[in-house]
């Protein structure tokens, strides 16, 4: 990543980005940035004010992280991030270079092989319209292994973070329940 | 969102330089700037990236306290073995804060820095007034929806509530915050509104929170954290107390007792009328109720926020009650 | 297991795939890998993106709006506002009639609610445009706001005589009643709050008009844009493959529709707007905000005398928006005597608008919290009242129900959930410091009908498609519509490609009111028996065809292969006998429009909604029907309620999917249950805003806020309401919850709430 217009003063190297301008007052700027997601390296110039979703969404075409309402409200737009789940909209891009990032459509096997979340969500009509689902299940997956999928209590305390608006709750709770025994077994 | 720099901070020395540049904020979790900056409520023209710095987020805890680096992440705390058994009450307030989501991201430090919910402060688009964000230009919220605001340490410029939970339990248990130079208690980290609502954090230009450390007591290893509010998950607190307790060798005198209030006032409030009332004497339930009323000293109400002083002390006197219990 | 293999592993068991079988959903593979692509998700050369700026006052005017620093911010390409932005021609409304004004202009100079759009930034990225519309700055000339019922301002409103209902002398039956309650009980304004936000892209070539826009009535809203645009209806492509929830909301094209699609043809560049979670607060309506006063009569064994009800619900200063507050007071219980009037109180908000249910949700809060009410004064146990007061016809229609298993709704919900034990007096059961409460409540939803087309195909490789433009928002049109080509053709649901969501497909009406599902599967089932006998007849006529000269006077097609009903002579699949007849496709439209309908009255009948079908028309009274049964913890310190328990016994007729229909029941109950406990647009009373328009604010249930809810059929096929006998669902489950949590509230705490949502200072 390189920034071209940078603080006064950096002559110390203690900012990994950046080049060394003196006297020039911050001001915006493009980066370049390299993400990985799905194990696959993508190039981006953008703003650093991008968020992660919006990169995914707009700039990558990756549209299954869904934005319901782009402030940490609602958990539709969540990902992992080095393995945990976190929330795209609140994440800039630029935080996530070298870090390993793995959206909905890079959770099943390449050769489609579905996640046993992802089956198990679709055997338990854990989902209606869908929007919120690539978040819950991203979030699901991670709740199962952080181990906290112990009991139904817990699912649903750990799966509070993922709004869904049809209702799709007790279908949720029964999908996690059986993925994550599946994934013990 | 305005446009800004973004830079990566990869020691501690770099962030304090940065964090002393005109317009600089620093960016760990990014749950509150990143929320706050789309929001309109603040406007970096420089972001430091800091969550990228190594050897920050350490958890270290022994019997007598526990050292937690400021960028350990809050489910990495809540889940901590150690936290748990011996500071119980600040496990509970983390993980029952935000969401799992959000505690994978959000930063010990950088929770300390979280901003008021006060939806006045929120949107400066539709509410110029707000004297946290425009000193002098008036406070919107009094005389508006006032359910969620502060009863406890308001003034005539602020009632925004301080809305997280650990930091309820860290002044609970004397809790002691590293800037670096500087270290102060969590308790005088935090300021009440008074007449410089603007001031909610007792932190300089170029000051960076590095690390919490909590002491370990008796009343620590026998504490916890009861948070009471509408939705059953992923709200902040309508209240919240932070209580440890220690009693003596006959099971039922109170030796040692700390309490601490979220969700009711302007900042993360120690209650100490009620711990002086209690200590020495005996786990009555009576008693603690009537001790508990004590917490509400000087309360304010602005309407409909008024039931928030009937609340609070039944929430102290619960998590009283429950560690009695727990003997 | 691969998509794919699962599409087929679910093939295996025809049980599954008939109509009525728990098939899994088939849009499921797509919506559960990111693959589904929504609305305002396509990818598109050129996209510019635009963003809304709002009123900040709720009532006067826009004096001067100064747009040069947004206009020269990085990346814009137009600031857009009422100056400046085309003019539109005014469009009819939902039900046909037309404008009150020749133009439109979909940016306000009048400004009649907080949040209305006054202009709008269209630049080349989301974040420059977001960041140039923080910099326009707009200037009013501010007049006193009507803020909500309360208002002083307010008055008393317009009578909406067509709501009246009335019969007997209520007053006098109601002032000589031997037991008798009166009181009042109300609901605050509420949001859909789908999790997609609104929001869509617009796109001209050169004066056809596609729109990619999640919708709940492509042909209503492609009409609109076909009038503000003032070209012809075919000219506009509305395209909405999947829809992430609507309960009410995305049925019409709307002011931020306009300034889309009139900002795309301005630039001539396609154009993505997308509102932002708080504008979702304010650019449509939710449901209106109402009050009911409910006085019941009876005599002392309970049997009801009288119900005198009037309501009032809120409406905007420049729209009407009529939420029906007696539709299940009136049909609910028998009763001689009855009065039921309404008014719409004018203030400033948006035009108020349809929420799941809309009119019998918060009417069935009125009279089922009354009903109790009525049986604590009688001591009467909550569920013999009402069975007491049973209503075996239609009060008001005067007319037989077409079918009405409440009674068997009450028995089985009342079985399951251990009704029986239930102690009688207020605060007699706890557990601790929890105190636990019973309650009961009954719901209704009337079975709207309509007339509906579709287009099945039979193609050379022996699968089939579906057309339509109707569309899948999660209730399973996508499912149960293959499951209906599939049954009646005699094929596998692995050879059936259901294709809706575009406009240009064969045409259909509003999906609301529950009445999809009984439509479209009506209108699946014509034409895929119209394409079946032409496949039969070709195959009995044709001289190429195998079947050709074969003694039979038709053929049967079982798991995609055809073959004589006797088993003699050949057995081919489809695919082989299309190749020897050299046919590409078999194509049938079928519908179940009357004969004759003009054209016109086919173009009203799937672009408004005033070619409905009465649901009292003929013999009949049709309606869907449950009971809710429910057990709230309260905690006595803290108020805090929580539903611990939820059993519902419903009558949608026949189940055209099970497993579909089940989690649409839950999807209201919890709905319901963010009714009764948590939702609530609070207004700022000096300012006229909403000011918790948003998810950490307006609070939905999350996971844990939800039980285990056990749904309980009790339906039976009633072939008065649809082709295949099914009644609504969707609308169904939410109606009568929160009046049943509300009672057990009651039963828990002694205290009644009248006023939702129940939250925990109204119980300390």
């Amino acid at each position: 990543m390189t920034s071209q217009i940078i603080i006064d003063p950096p002559e110390d190297g203690h900012f990994r980005n950046g080049v060394a301008t003196k006297g020039l007052t911050p001001s915006p700027t493009t980066l370049s940035l390299r993400l990985t997601i799905n194990g696959r390296d993508h190039a981006l110039e953008i703003e650093p004010r991008v968020t992660l979703l919006d990169a995914l969404r707009e700039r990558l075409h990756l549209t299954g992280t869904k934005k319901g309402c782009d402030h940490g409200q609602c958990g539709a737009c969540t990902v992992h991030v080095d393995g945990e789940r976190v929330l795209a909209c609140l994440t800039l891009a630029a935080q996530v270079e070298g870090r390993t990032i793995t959206t909905i459509e890079g959770l099943a096997d390449e050769d489609g092989t579905l996640h046993a979340v992802q089956a198990a969500f679709l055997e338990q009509d854990a989902f209606q319209c869908g929007y919120c689902t690539p978040g819950q299940i991203m979030s699901a997956v991670a709740c199962i292994r952080e181990g906290h999928a112990g009991s139904d209590e817990e699912i649903r305390e750990y799966m509070a973070g993922n709004l869904c608006r049809c209702g799709a709750y007790p279908n949720i709770v029964a999908a996690v329940r059986q993925a994550a025994q599946e994934l013990r077994s | 969102m305005r446009d800004f720099s973004y830079l990566r901070a990869d020691n501690i020395e770099a962030a304090r330089n940065a964090a002393a540049l005109p317009g600089a904020m620093l960016l760990a979790g990014g749950t509150t700037l990143i929320d706050l900056a789309k929001c309109g409520v603040v406007e970096p023209a420089t972001v430091i990236d800091i969550s990228h710095i190594e050897g920050l987020n350490a958890i270290d805890v022994t019997a007598d306290r526990a050292l937690i680096g400021a960028l350990a992440k809050m489910s990495h705390v809540a889940d901590h073995a150690e936290v748990k058994s011996l500071f119980p009450a600040v496990s509970e307030a983390l993980w029952q804060a935000a969401s799992a989501q959000l505690r994978n991201m959000a930063t010990i430090g950088g929770n300390l820095m979280q901003r008021t919910r006060c939806p006045y402060f929120r949107d400066p688009a539709n509410f110029p007034a707000c004297n946290k964000r425009e000193p002098g230009s008036g406070c919107s919220a009094i005389g508006g929806v006032t359910r969620g605001h502060a009863v406890l340490g308001v003034s005539e410029a602020c009632i925004a509530t301080y809305p997280e939970d650990l930091a309820v339990a860290l002044v609970a248990f004397d809790a002691e915050v590293d800037l670096g130079e500087r270290r102060l208690t969590v308790e005088d980290f935090f300021l009440a509104p008074g007449a410089t609502a603007e001031q909610e954090h007792d932190i300089r230009p170029g000051e960076v929170i590095t690390a919490i450390e909590i002491p370990g007591s008796a009343a620590a290893r026998r504490s916890t954290y009861i948070k009471v509010r509408d939705r059953q998950s992923y709200e902040f607190a309508a209240a919240s107390a932070a209580v440890g307790l220690e009693l003596e060798g006959d099971g039922r005198t109170i030796r040692d007792i700390r309490v601490a209030l979220g969700g009711v006032a302007t900042k993360p409030w120690r209650a100490r009328a009620v711990e002086d009332a209690l200590k020495g004497k005996a786990l009555d339930e009576a008693t603690i109720r009537e001790a508990s009323e004590l917490a509400m000293q000087g309360a304010v109400d602005h309407g409909a926020n008024h039931y928030k002083i009937a609340l609070a002390p039944r929430v102290i006197a619960r998590a009283i009650l429950k560690l009695g219990e727990t003997a | 297991m691969t998509v794919h293999d699962m599409k087929h592993a679910a093939s295996d068991s025809a049980r599954l795939e008939a109509v009525g079988g728990r098939l899994s959903r088939v849009d499921g593979p797509a919506k559960i890998t990111g693959a589904a692509h929504y609305a305002f998700e396509q990818q598109l050369e050129g996209l510019a993106h635009a963003v809304l700026v709002g009123a900040t006052i709720a009532a006067g005017k826009v004096t001067a709006i100064d747009a040069r620093a947004a206009e020269t911010a990085p990346g814009v390409l137009a600031v857009l506002t009422p100056d400046t932005i085309m003019e539109l021609k005014g469009a009819s409304d939902w039900f046909g009639n037309p404008p009150a004004l020749s133009t439109y202009c979909p940016l306000a100079r009048e400004i009649t609610f907080s949040g209305q759009h006054v202009a709008a930034v269209v630049a080349e990225t989301f974040e420059q445009a977001v960041a140039a519309a923080a910099l326009v700055k707009v200037w009013y000339d501010e007049t006193p706001a009507i803020v909500d019922l309360s208002d002083g301002k307010a008055g008393d409103g317009i009578p909406i005589d067509a709501m009246t209902k009335e019969w007997g002398d209520a007053q006098a039956a109601f002032a000589a009643a031997p037991v008798r309650i009166c009181a009042a009980y109300n609901t605050p304004r509420e949001f859909q709050a789908a999790m997609e936000p609104h929001g869509l892209i617009a796109r001209w070539e050169g004066d056809e008009l596609t729109v990619w826009e999640p919708s709940q009535w492509l042909d209503g809203m492609a009409r609109t844009y076909a009038e503000w645009f003032d070209i012809p209806f075919r000219n506009v492509r509305l395209v909405s493959p999947y829809i992430g929830g609507g309960f009410g909301s995305k049925a019409l094209a709307l002011a931020h529709s306009a300034v889309t699609a009139a900002a795309a043809k301005m630039l001539g560049r396609p154009v993505k707007l997308v509102l932002n979670r708080p504008q979702n607060f304010t650019s449509y309506g939710g449901r209106a905000a109402t009050r009911q006063t409910v006085a019941i009569g009876a005599d002392k064994t309970g049997r009801i005398q009288s119900i005198v009800h009037r309501g009032v619900n809120e409406t905007a200063v420049d729209g009407m928006w009529v939420e029906p507050l007696g539709s299940v007071t009136s049909i609910m219980y028998a009763t001689p005597n009855f009065s039921s009037k309404q008014n719409v109180v004018r203030v400033n908000t948006v035009v108020p608008g349809a929420k799941r249910a809309p009119g019998e949700n918060p009417s069935a809060f009125g009279i089922e919290c009354a009903i109790d009410e009525l049986a604590h004064e009688l001591g009467l146990d909550p569920l013999e009242m009402r069975l007491i007061n049973y209503a075996e016809q239609d009060p008001h229609a005067k007319k037989a129900w077409s079918t009405r298993q409440l009674r068997e709704a009450f028995a089985a919900g009342a079985e399951a959930f251990g009704w029986a034990k239930r102690s009688p007096q207020p605060r007699s059961m706890r557990e601790g410091r929890q105190l636990i409460g019973w309650g009961v409540a009954a719901g209704t939803y009337p079975v709207r009908r309509a007339h509906g087309e579709a287009v099945v195909k039979l193609l050379a490789d022996g699968s089939v498609e579906v057309e339509s433009s109707s569309i899948d928002m999660g209730q399973g049109t996508y499912t149960i519509l293959a499951q209906t080509a599939a049954e009646t053709l005699g094929v596998p649901v692995s050879q059936v490609w259901v294709k809706l969501g575009d406009s240009h497909f064969a045409r259909a009406g509003v999906t609301g009111g529950s009445r999809l599902a009984g439509v479209m599967t009506g209108a699946v089932y014509k034409a895929a028996g119209q394409a079946l006998n032409e496949l039969i007849g070709l195959a009995l006529s044709d001289p190429l065809s195998p079947f050709h000269g074969l003694q039979a006077n038709t053929l049967v097609v079982r798991n995609g292969r055809i073959a004589s009903p006797r088993g003699d002579g050949p057995e081919l699949a489809i695919a082989e006998l299309m190749s020897m007849l050299g046919r590409e496709r078999i194509e049938a439209k079928g519908d179940t429009v009357p004969p004759s309908f003009t054209p016109e009255q086919r173009y009203n009948n799937y672009t408004t909604i005033a070619m409905a079908l009465p649901h009292t028309e003929g013999d009949y009274s049709r309606y869907s029907w449950c009971a809710h049964f429910v057990e709230v913890r309260v905690d006595e310190d803290f108020g805090t309620v929580r539903v611990s328990r939820v059993v519902s016994a419903l009558d949608s007729g026949r189940l055209y999917n099970p497993k579909l229909a089940e989690s649409q029941w839950k999807g209201g109950i919890i709905m319901g249950i963010g009714q009764a406990l948590l939702e609530e647009g609070i207004v700022d009373r000096r300012h006229g805003r909403i000011v918790n328009s948003n998810f950490a604010d307006y609070m939905l249930p999350t996971n844990a806020d939800i039980p285990d809810i056990q749904t309980i059929s009790v339906g039976i096929p009633d072939p008065h309401s649809s082709a295949l006998g099914g009644k609504g669902v969707g609308e169904l489950g939410i109606v009568g919850v929160a009046p049943a949590i509300a009672n057990a509230v009651f039963h828990a705490t002694g205290k009644r709430v009248r006023d939702l949502p129940i939250t925990l200072e109204k119980l300390i």
